[in-house]
């Protein structure tokens, strides 16, 4: 890592902690979004940008975890400790289930797991008698642990952040692991990880069900956020957001996820606010990532700072004799 | 008798109506050289196919050790001494090539699962990832990314992924091939190192490197083995001479 790059984490850090001082409610709860959807995008760049899948139903694991703790918490009067693991646990089991589309690919990998999202939506939005139906379920109490609680958003957020950063450090050590080798070694070629003696499918199995046990956290830290869930959370384009703020951001990448989620939920909260036309803001988004920079932002800065390096080492043409 | 190292029985692989490979037997003792040769179109690769796992034969048998592996998974082959390259080069592309080699140096241990630690902590996979390099003249470009790699050194990688994982049985789809004399000659010389103890069936067009380094020839034609033998018959032979001049 550069100097550059850890002034800049340093910087991002220190204004992470002591930003929410300085902000209104909308911002703070604006921060809390960005961390929640960025580590569901997290998740699925695990599966993007290292395993070479593209997920479409990720929202759906969000929300199976999220309802789970809601109900748990509003019908039951369970404490925080446990609904909230309980959440993180189903959003598990449920990926173990839809971890089965890793028996496709291409873009049978995206359609079946399009399918296994609309079928929760369809189960979450029908069976009323359980989830609430359009309703959903509501009045989630804050966190509570014990004598700690945490009642206002800016507290909140520094639970969350805490919650966000430990999984990004431990989703940093699977990546660089031989694990997370193997994962990008499937990305690039599954016939060769085959002939070398891997078991592909086991290993982007495994890949799916640890993309779901970050995408369950991220959905009990959005419930205790927006204290209210609804077939809504579930829908095509939470779980299409998910994977084009990994893309946006910089797949395969630690903070890609996250500057991704910033871009999109600043333009759908904040640019909303002042500008009709916010959708042709993210469309035009869209289109310049996928023309200038498909690589997303980092990509495109670690393009740059590898030209910069070539220019560096290569002669000055202007220096040369002329023939 | 002693067993053979990997051994085909009466294999044949159809794909729709198309026999490409038809029949074939061929028993390959541990230690030997058998070189695979016969026009395109013979069923070399479609026959590595079958004996690796990556295609399962319509037909047949396939033995390794002495124990039948017809419908074990070609991941679980490897893990039985089974390496192989292939004929069109298939490295990790966007990946470093000390990168390439450590995925195969882990391919048949159990620590592909570790996930709780950098793979810096593996210092001894990383030494032997070097040593590997250095074995096929790659140690200066380590840390450089595949993609920046020419089309021989990404042959010479090629060749590094196999051997890396330590098979017992070692197949080559056209290790020579589209590489200039000089490239032709170190990947020969590779081969010619290799201890004993390692089989190697080898595809090659290169009579050259077929006379160099096999012990024993098959000829393939239209999916059926027509001939075996020393390099020296099959070359003398008038039917192979007329298979690849075409007037069969």
């Amino acid at each position: 890592m550069g100097v550059a790059a850890k002034v800049g984490i340093g910087c991002a850090g220190v204004l992470a902690l002591v930003l929410p001082q300085f902000l209104n409610t909308f911002w703070i709860s604006l921060l809390i979004q960005i961390l929640v959807f960025g580590l569901l995008a997290l998740s699925a760049d695990l599966l993007i940008g290292h395993t070479g899948l593209f997920p479409l139903g990720h929202a759906a694991l969000l929300a199976v975890a999220a309802y789970t703790t809601a109900i748990l918490e509003v019908r039951h009067a369970i404490p925080t400790l446990l609904a909230a693991p309980a959440g993180v646990a189903v959003a598990v089991f449920f990926s173990l289930i839809f971890g089965v589309a890793v028996r496709t690919s291409g873009v049978y990998f995206i359609l079946v797991t399009l399918a296994f999202g609309h079928i929760v939506w369809g189960v979450l939005l029908r069976w009323s008698s359980f989830t609430g139906g359009d309703n959903g379920v509501g009045n989630v109490p804050a966190p509570t642990f014990g004598p700690i609680s945490f009642p206002t958003l800016s507290s909140y957020y520094y639970l969350a952040l805490a919650v966000v950063v430990v999984c990004t450090a431990a989703y940093r050590v699977l990546v660089r692991s031989p694990f997370g080798l193997t994962l990008r070694g499937i990305r690039e070629s599954e016939s060769r990880m085959r002939a070398l003696g891997y078991n592909v499918v086991a290993h982007k199995y495994a890949a799916f069900v640890v993309s779901g046990l970050f995408a369950g956290i991220a959905g009990v830290l959005y419930i205790y956020w927006n204290r209210f869930v609804s077939p809504a959370t579930t829908t095509l384009v939470i779980s299409a957001e998910a994977t084009l703020m990994a893309i946006i951001g910089g797949t395969g990448t630690i903070f890609g996820p996250f500057i991704g989620s910033a871009i999109i939920l600043v333009i759908r909260n904040y640019v909303s606010g002042f500008l009709v036309q916010w959708m042709t803001v993210m469309g035009l988004v869209f289109i310049a990532t996928v023309l200038w920079a498909p690589d997303g932002l980092l990509g495109l800065a670690r393009r740059y700072r590898a030209r910069r390096a070539r220019d560096a080492t290569s002669p000055d043409m202007a220096s040369l004799p002329k023939r | 008798m002693d067993q053979y190292a990997v051994e085909a029985v009466n294999l044949s692989k159809a794909f729709g109506g198309v026999h490409a490979v038809d029949g074939v037997s061929i028993a390959v003792p541990p230690g030997q050289r058998r070189a695979l040769i016969g026009p395109n179109g013979a069923g070399k690769t479609t026959l590595f196919n079958c004996l690796t796992g990556s295609m399962s034969p319509s037909a047949g048998r396939i033995m390794l050790f002495g124990k039948d592996v017809t419908s074990v998974a070609e991941h679980r082959r490897t893990a039985m001494g089974i390496g192989r390259t292939f004929q069109i080069t298939n490295v990790f592309h966007d990946l470093t090539v000390v990168e390439n080699v450590l995925l195969a140096l882990q391919g048949t241990s159990r620590r592909k699962w570790v996930f709780h630690r950098s793979m810096d902590f593996f210092r001894s996979n990383w030494e032997r990832a070097g040593a590997e390099l250095e074995r096929v003249g790659l140690a200066g470009r380590a840390s450089d990314t595949v993609g920046s790699l020419s089309y021989g050194e990404r042959r010479q990688l090629e060749l590094a992924l196999a051997l890396a994982s330590t098979p017992r049985v070692l197949l080559l789809d056209e290790p020579a091939s589209g590489l200039s004399p000089g490239e032709r000659k170190r990947i020969a010389e590779i081969l010619a190192e290799l201890q004993r103890e390692i089989t190697i069936v080898f595809i090659e067009h290169d009579m050259s490197v077929v006379l160099g380094l096999a012990d024993k020839v098959t000829v393939l034609h239209r999916g059926r083995a027509i001939m075996e033998g020393t390099p020296d018959e099959v070359k003398a032979s008038r039917e192979i001479q007329e298979i690849y001049l075409g007037n069969v």
